[in-house]
């Protein structure tokens, strides 16, 4: 049965939504909305344009903390996981800034960084490169001690067992992490926007509780996990189109 | 075997029996979400929980980081009574929320540097506020539509604090910020450079105490001695403002406060008092009618002011009984 897994999908979704609705209905609280209520603003909220606007504003933060995290925690990552000397010097910061109660900071980062994107541009990189970093460098240092062995006998230079040996073996790892950092890059942008200015879906968010449009608000809610999904789906593919048979049973769409 | 079906007995019975007395004390104490954790401003509100008190009302508070937080959770019914004014609440949702006292009005003010000296002179000119949708917000909404002009960008920075500090800081030239911010910005050798603009009055509420109607129909005694508290200490506060510092509880909430705050309280009830913040009469009809007329204006409320009814938003009974 080749649409087994994509039948499963659908299934899991009908009974979570289906889940949702049932309790608007009953309904667990007044301000929590149904699952079709909520929908409809989500409609409503595409059709008018809100919802385009809201994440012209939410992205800007959100991409170029993701894109920043990305590159330099794979990075400060394979360097981490290649010399013992840079483990030991960055490590513990980011080991630090995994474990801070970020949300509890951030008056300290407005009060260095102000209100505006850099803020919440560091928002995002302190959520998303401590997971991207330490995968990495775990990673590189658990690479197949043989598997080196083999490239040095075969006289590899010490760039083409990077490229050629480490990086592959690793991608995985480094894959997981990526996965991981991504998925708290968009925790961070949103609670950038909840707890710096509100701007963005964040804005949709705190107006439309403020003004008790419970629907839109969980309409927006519900649209930033969708694009987190569809966005770690995207990265999926990206991994098997580069590293294609290096994948270890991480994946699971 | 036995043993163990004995065991498993008990232990099931433990968190049942410990649920139901829970219940049992429930019923009898009222539940109040606070909107914010306890501060100066929020003292005249203790000294009134403590006169409550005396007259035999049990209370638990439990403070949340913002008003909405503290509108859902009595949304949900997890808090009996609590603080804001869910005027918007009150009308998409089903729920059957009722306002019962006033507690502050919306006294804000209008703050720039001195590149403008009256209202009009923001005519396109950025300002910064409160929250989207917030009350700063609202008061904007109503300075554009009386005045007939239309501020330039809103851009949100909370807690007037940080706009005051925004302010200072040269990232703003114009802003809304609330009675002891104001205060305290225009006595400090900073406040020279910086103008406080002529507003209009408004009579609309801040914040008012709320809960669900028909936890209020059941529970009519123990509101009414709360409503009753509450206005015995708003008009007492009116004669002499110093009663809130000479009440507070040393051991309560604002008691534990740092000296510092304590000190201010004399000065900051007085202020308070003269600007008109707190309405002696707990704000009732007319408090109602001005907040109808100013959350439609401000977009909160939909449909004509005239159309809506008092008894939608308001439970006067509670009040009206404590006046008399």
């Amino acid at each position: 049965m080749p649409n087994r897994s994509l039948l499963l999908k659908i299934l899991s979704a009908v009974i979570l939504f289906g889940a949702w609705e049932i309790a608007g209905r009953v309904p667990v609280s007044f301000a929590f909305p149904t699952f079709l209520e909520s929908m409809a603003a989500l409609v409503r909220m595409t059709a008018d344009g809100t919802i385009f606007t809201a994440y012209a504003e939410t992205l800007k933060p959100l991409i170029v903390g993701v894109a920043i995290s990305t590159v330099l925690g794979i990075a400060i990552g394979l360097w981490v996981g290649l010399s013992q000397f840079f483990d030991w010097l960055f490590s513990p910061i980011f080991i630090v800034m995994q474990a801070a109660p970020l949300a509890a900071l951030i008056p300290l980062l407005v009060l260095a960084y102000g209100i505006g994107l850099t803020s919440k541009v560091l928002v995002v990189c302190i959520m998303a490169m401590p997971v991207i970093v330490l995968n990495t460098s775990s990673a590189v240092r658990n690479t197949p001690e043989s598997m080196k062995e083999m490239g040095r006998a075969f006289l590899a230079s010490d760039t083409a067992i990077v490229l050629k040996i480490i990086i592959p073996a690793a991608s995985p790892v480094i894959f997981a992490g990526l996965r991981l950092g991504i998925s708290a890059g968009f925790i961070g942008a949103i609670l950038s926007e909840l707890k710096i200015t509100p701007t963005g879906v964040g804005d949709i968010i705190t107006y439309s509780r403020s003004i008790a449009d419970y629907p839109s608000m969980y309409a927006a809610i519900f649209s930033i996990i969708l694009l987190a999904v569809l966005f770690l789906n995207l990265l999926e593919k990206i991994e098997v189109v580069l590293f294609k048979g290096n994948q270890r049973g991480y994946v699971s769409d | 075997m036995k043993q163990f079906l004995r065991k498993a007995a008990l232990a099931a019975a433990i968190p049942l029996a410990v649920g139901v007395s829970a219940v049992g004390a429930g019923a009898d104490t009222i539940r109040i979400a606070l909107a914010e954790t306890p501060s100066d401003e929020l003292a005249a509100f203790f000294v009134a929980l403590d006169r409550a008190k005396a007259n035999g009302l049990d209370y638990e508070w439990t403070a949340f980081s913002d008003e909405e937080l503290a509108i859902q959770a009595v949304l949900s019914g997890q808090m009996d009574i609590g603080f804001g004014t869910p005027y918007a609440a009150m009308q998409r949702s089903k729920a059957p929320l009722r306002i019962v006292f006033q507690l502050s009005k919306l006294k804000f003010f209008p703050v720039t540097t001195k590149k403008y000296s009256k209202l009009e002179d923001l005519n396109g000119e950025p300002i910064l506020l409160h929250s989207r949708g917030g009350g700063t917000d609202s008061i904007a909404n109503v300075i554009e539509d009386r005045l007939g002009i239309e501020f330039g960008e809103r851009s949100y920075v909370p807690g007037s604090s940080n706009r005051v500090a925004a302010l200072l800081g040269g990232r703003a030239d114009a802003t809304i910020i609330d009675l002891s911010n104001k205060n305290k910005l225009m006595r400090s050798e900073a406040g020279g450079n910086f103008n406080v603009l002529e507003m209009f009055d408004v009579e609309a509420s801040d914040e008012a105490l709320f809960g669900n109607l028909d936890w209020i129909q059941e529970n009519e005694e123990q509101v009414g001695i709360f409503v009753s508290a509450l206005a015995s200490v708003w008009q007492d506060m009116h004669d002499d403002p110093t009663i809130i510092r000479r009440e507070t509880n040393p051991d309560g909430p604002i008691g534990q406060l740092p000296a510092e705050i304590l000190g201010e309280l004399d000065g900051f009830y007085s202020d308070a008092v003269e600007a008109g913040l707190y309405d002696p009469n707990g704000g009732g009809r007319k408090a109602a009618m001005a907040d109808m007329e100013w959350y439609s204006a401000a977009g909160q409320l939909d449909g004509d002011p005239s159309t809506l009814n008092i008894e939608d938003f308001w439970y006067l009974a509670p009040l009206d009984a404590a006046m008399n």
